[in-house]
């Protein structure tokens, strides 16, 4: 037991190093409150990352191995000529003092739960659901990217300048608008309360109007369908209520994490379960996770810190 | 959470800064395990963030936090490096040239490690390299390399799960 405890220590503590090795990381808040859960989680985090430091004097792709027998005999591949061309091209990069602090924050991650609304320079807006990663680009600043979860977009229109939100290989040139974008595991839906968006404007070129949505699967051959939606519900994340007319209880789960850092499992037979209603995340986690299975027909249990529906 | 408060004017210098979030630096360097100690570590982190003259800082709480950060593991690190040197069977300290006296890794360990990762599998093993050693950013990885981003995050945890274990035998 105490084993398990502490490998899952461990994947944290490793989850945080890894993150905290992007120099535009500022999640210090989450990281502290990640420490203050246990006073366990300090030690185990010291122990990788002073071991991650020590790292650094490992060699580089293209140097001679360490290691005096390594587990498989190296042969010259096509790997470590591409690595070596590239260590080359990067050398401005490596030579940079591991601690770059000084680059603008491109990169803007949230924990679950976690609500974030970043300003741009043209007056746009960017409210960001938990669990979510956007990259902004300064020397773009009609561009951003989601990289995953969701995010509400507030747009000032340019009609010589349209902003683009990329999503996975989608493109989203606003018209004048306010839409929410989900990206999940190889799909995005889009959502608009206001205006007018062009989806994918060098193939698609489906618009999409305010009071209505689509949802797209990476590699998608067809242009989506365009359907309908409660302009009211639009990123109805970000005032805590939920509404579904035909939903997945898996994807319910998913929102229910990104908007309200809640764990909530689905077994494997009921996660295809059809979900429609409308769900308030209510400061008693409690009530939200009961409505939940009194209006999908599961039952629940709790687990851990998060709860499971099971059918 | 992120208040907009926390963005105080670069101008008003890192002490402005440093003042201003000064609880808040506490807490963190307390729940980072100095505990007790906190407000003195703290004076230890005015010392060195002011000692030097920065240039304007885009974005200085992060900055103060990560520094915290960093300040904390070194003194972890000089505490680890007390207590092996203490054990006068751990040749492998001794053993270890002046300038790598910071390093609390053995040579011997470290090519345990590098073999530990190579056993990953060479996708792993090369993803691991490009973020760890050559300071590329995921995406860039994943471009490179040309699986997805969540491939390129997934290979990471697994290459530093790998080497967490073999650290647990340094340990015992």
């Amino acid at each position: 037991m105490r084993d398990v405890r502490n490998t899952v220590a461990e994947a944290q503590a490793i989850d945080w190093i890894v993150r905290q090795r992007d120099p535009a990381f500022t999640d210090w808040d989450g990281f502290a409150d990640w420490l203050a859960e246990n006073p366990r989680h300090s030690d185990v985090y010291d122990a990788l990352a002073v071991l991650d430091q020590d790292l650094g004097a490992l060699p580089s792709e293209n140097a001679p191995s360490l290691a005096a027998h390594p587990a498989a005999p190296r042969r010259p591949s096509r790997r470590m000529w591409f690595g070596g061309a590239i260590a080359a091209a990067l050398v401005a990069a490596v030579t940079l003092p591991s601690l770059d602090l000084f680059v603008d924050g491109s990169r803007i991650e949230t924990a679950a739960g976690e609500h974030r609304t970043v300003r741009l320079a043209d007056g746009s807006s960017i409210e960001i659901n938990g669990t979510s990663v956007i990259m902004l680009d300064k020397d773009r600043p009609r561009f951003a990217r989601l990289e995953s979860g969701e995010a509400m977009f507030h747009v000032v229109h340019n009609d010589r300048d349209p902003f683009v939100v990329e999503a996975g290989p989608a493109r989203i040139i606003d018209l004048g608008t306010a839409f929410n974008v989900v990206r999940g595991e190889r799909q995005t839906s889009v959502a608009v309360s206001e205006g007018v968006v062009l989806y994918n404007p060098h193939r698609d070129k489906v618009r999409v109007a305010a009071g209505q949505a689509i949802d797209t699967r990476d590699g998608d051959v067809k242009p989506p369908n365009v359907r309908p939606v409660d302009i009211a519900n639009v990123g109805g994340w970000r005032t805590g209520l939920l509404v579904y007319t035909d939903a997945s209880l898996a994807s319910v789960a998913e929102d229910l994490r990104r908007t309200a850092g809640m764990d909530v499992r689905v077994s494997p037979e009921a996660a295809g379960q059809s979900f429609r209603g409308a769900l308030i995340i209510d400061k008693d986690r409690e009530r939200t996770i009961a409505d939940l299975a009194a209006l999908s027909g599961t039952r629940v249990e709790r687990r851990g810190s998060g709860w499971l529906l099971t059918r | 959470m992120t208040e907009a408060s926390d963005r105080t004017d670069a101008a008003q210098g890192i002490e402005g800064v440093l003042l201003a979030n000064r609880s808040r630096v506490v807490r963190f360097l307390e729940v980072r395990g100095a505990g007790d100690a906190a407000e003195d570590v703290f004076q230890d982190l005015w010392m060195r963030l002011t000692e030097r003259p920065l240039g304007p800082i885009a974005d200085p709480l992060p900055y103060i936090m990560r520094a915290a950060n960093n300040l904390m593991l070194d003194r972890y690190r000089s505490a680890r490096q007390s207590t092996l040197r203490d054990k006068a069977w751990s040749d492998t300290t001794a053993a270890q040239a002046p300038s790598a006296e910071h390093v609390l890794i053995s040579r011997g360990q470290l090519a345990l490690v590098e073999r530990a990762i190579a056993a990953t599998g060479e996708r792993p093993a090369l993803i691991f390299r490009r973020f760890r050693i050559d300071g590329v950013q995921q995406r860039d990885i994943a471009s490179e390399v040309g699986v997805s981003l969540s491939t390129v995050e997934a290979d990471l945890r697994k290459v530093y799960a790998a080497i967490a274990m073999v650290r647990r035998q340094f340990d015992a």
